[in-house]
């Protein structure tokens, strides 16, 4: 298979990125010997300073006075950091963030955005919100700056994941820096599998709820739920389609688990796959909705592979060869597929379907890093990543920046999905 | 003396002809249930058929009458040598035209949970078919998968994995 991806219009391809698959061994003996020098993972992960080309910013002239502004650009200094396209400077760097944030009853943000290069003002904005909104804000401005300077931003983005610390397996949501949690579910059951709708206002899950293993819809506004499929046998998967109107699950009940298509509001599901031998799982819709792409060990190896069908069957395409297992795919909407390989342990790997061609974006670090989601910046994927047995979510940057932690969340956490916007 | 050692050795030789030959005869294609052609399943594949009405909520389950069956990594066959766990399964059954099985499925923890939770459903679909064609009516079986979620053995070693890759029978009434 061929390793150039600089041919694929998607800038995600166009820049040296940390661990090709060719260059593992290389980044690995350099990851063992950084390692070596340093003490814990957490400092492993943030001492390494990738290759992702950032544009200095000073930020020293906006002055936030009080608790809740300081709150409020310290999120998002965090944010701008996190994007991965700026660097803190001294004044006179590319780019200079000037404003006050003020709180008086209400948060008053006056934020303006001033490229050196271009000598023009790219943002200028005031912003007045509740003064518990600072977390929300801040990503909200951090967003706007990222749209000035013409990228794509991520933080008004939700994941929600699987989290331990209760005792059971419930689900949790929380903002792209993994601050402002909160526990979604109480089912003192095991929730698995969480996916966010398109429009980032429901989730769908596999709970034993009731015994078995049935795909639910929570409505995060109201808290309600809905069973979505509760079919004899296993009922898993509850991707819902681009436009919403579909949902693609994975069921037993004609006897295996293949892959359907059924109407989000009811009516019968529609089988895509018909294996009667492989274990199928996992669906992700494609961007525009047409096809799917899924895990199966339908092939002789009996080991999982990718494969995408149409949303209305036919022959299934397999997708991936290399890696003992492929599994846990994520379609993003920049058109590249994020999923998890077996190479020695898991590490995530994006493939563009069109060609086939695949890297890997994880550090190989030794840990496992599992069950990608692409991030709304097309740019990041929140995963998660275990090592000694405990499991936490990170941010991997395709561009090469070093992963980083969701380091304030304590317990075991899994499966996270993130919202599309 | 001399003569007896050379027909001790003679024997040993046969033994572990006979021994090593059987070895191999189980790793040839198709032994086992799930995988290959079902020998003594009529034709029946897993994957046809559907499954028949989950039991009442509020049936009465027994766990623990019967013994688990043992699977390999990454596969859902049933090894020749579990195969009398399930044949004890059926005798039980036909005892009584009432109840029946909840043959559950479970995996070790590596893999991804959504791979694992397919995976243990196609584990409990084997031993379902092989229910099956020892005569035991269709719907009767129901089928549930844990996936990697209810490991009985928590160490990170094979001797752990091994535990916890089978399927366990849960009877209703």
């Amino acid at each position: 298979m061929r390793e150039n991806f600089q041919s694929l219009e998607n800038p995600v391809f166009g820049f040296p990125m940390l661990g090709t698959l060719k260059g593992l061994m290389t980044r690995k003996i350099l990851l063992m010997v950084l390692a070596l020098g340093l003490c814990g993972a957490q400092a492993q992960v943030r001492v390494v300073k990738g290759g992702a080309t950032k544009a200095g910013i000073d930020w020293s002239r906006l002055v936030a006075s009080g608790a809740a502004p300081s709150e409020f650009k310290r999120v998002l200094e965090d944010d701008l950091i996190r994007s991965g396209w700026f660097t803190p400077a001294a004044p006179g760097a590319e780019f200079s963030l000037v404003g006050t944030a003020q709180e008086s009853g209400q948060l008053t943000a006056q934020i303006q955005l001033f490229s050196a290069s271009q000598q023009r003002w790219l943002l200028s904005k005031q912003y007045t919100v509740a003064g518990t909104a600072a977390r929300s804000l801040a990503h909200r401005v951090a967003d706007d700056i990222l749209a000035a300077i013409g990228r794509k931003g991520m933080f008004s983005g939700r994941i929600v994941m699987v989290g331990t610390r209760s005792g059971a397996k419930e689900l949790y949501v929380c903002d792209m820096d993994g601050g402002n949690l909160q526990q979604i579910t109480s089912d003192r059951s095991i929730c698995l599998a969480p996916r966010w709708s398109p429009d980032g206002q429901r989730i769908t899950y596999t709970s034993y709820l009731k015994r078995w293993p049935d795909v639910y819809l929570i409505d995060l506004a109201s808290r309600s739920r809905r069973v979505l499929a509760s079919y004899s046998g296993l009922n898993s998967g509850g991707a819902i389609s681009p436009d919403g109107s579909l949902v693609a699950l994975a069921l037993s009940k004609d006897g295996s688990p293949n892959l359907y298509v059924r109407g989000l509001g009811g009516g019968a599901p529609v089988r895509l796959t018909t294996e009667t031998r492989a274990a199928i799982a996992s669906p992700s819709w494609s961007p525009d909705g047409s096809h799917i792409v899924y895990t199966s060990d339908q092939a002789s190896t009996a080991h999982p592979q990718l494969y995408m069908i149409s949303r209305s069957g036919g022959a299934p395409k397999r997708l991936t060869t290399r890696g003992s297992q492929n599994v846990a795919p994520n379609w993003g909407a920049n058109g590249l597929i994020a999923y998890a390989s077996l190479l020695g342990k898991f590490q995530i790997c994006v493939l563009d379907p069109n060609t086939l061609d695949s890297k890997m974006v994880s550090p190989g670090d030794g840990a496992s890093y599992e069950d990608p989601c692409w991030a709304p910046d097309g740019r990041h994927i929140v995963c998660s990543r275990t090592q000694n047995y405990r499991s936490t979510i990170y941010l991997l940057d395709t561009l090469g920046d070093p992963p980083v932690a969701f380091a304030q969340l304590s317990g075991d956490w899994y499966s996270p999905s993130v919202t599309a916007k | 003396m001399h003569s007896k050692r050379w027909m001790t050795w003679l024997a040993v030789g046969l033994v572990a002809a006979v021994v090593v030959g059987s070895g191999c005869k189980k790793k040839t294609a198709g032994s086992g249930l799930g995988e290959g052609d079902i020998g003594g399943l009529k034709g029946l594949n897993i994957g046809e058929g559907g499954l028949g009405t989950r039991p009442d909520l509020n049936a009465t389950e027994i766990a623990g009458q019967f013994a688990a069956v043992y699977f390999d990594y990454d596969s859902a066959q049933v090894r020749d040598t579990e195969r009398a766990k399930v044949e004890a399964v059926a005798a039980g059954l036909k005892k009584s035209t009432s109840g029946g099985v909840i043959v559950e499925g479970h995996c070790d923890e590596r893999g991804s949970a959504e791979y694992n939770l397919s995976l243990g459903e196609r584990r409990a679909m084997a031993v379902r078919a092989y229910l099956q064609s020892l005569g035991v009516d269709a719907a009767r079986i129901q089928t549930k998968s844990f996936g990697k979620e209810k490991p009985v053995a928590l160490g990170h070693d094979e001797e752990s994995w091994g535990k916890n890759r089978r399927a366990e029978f849960v009877l209703f009434k």
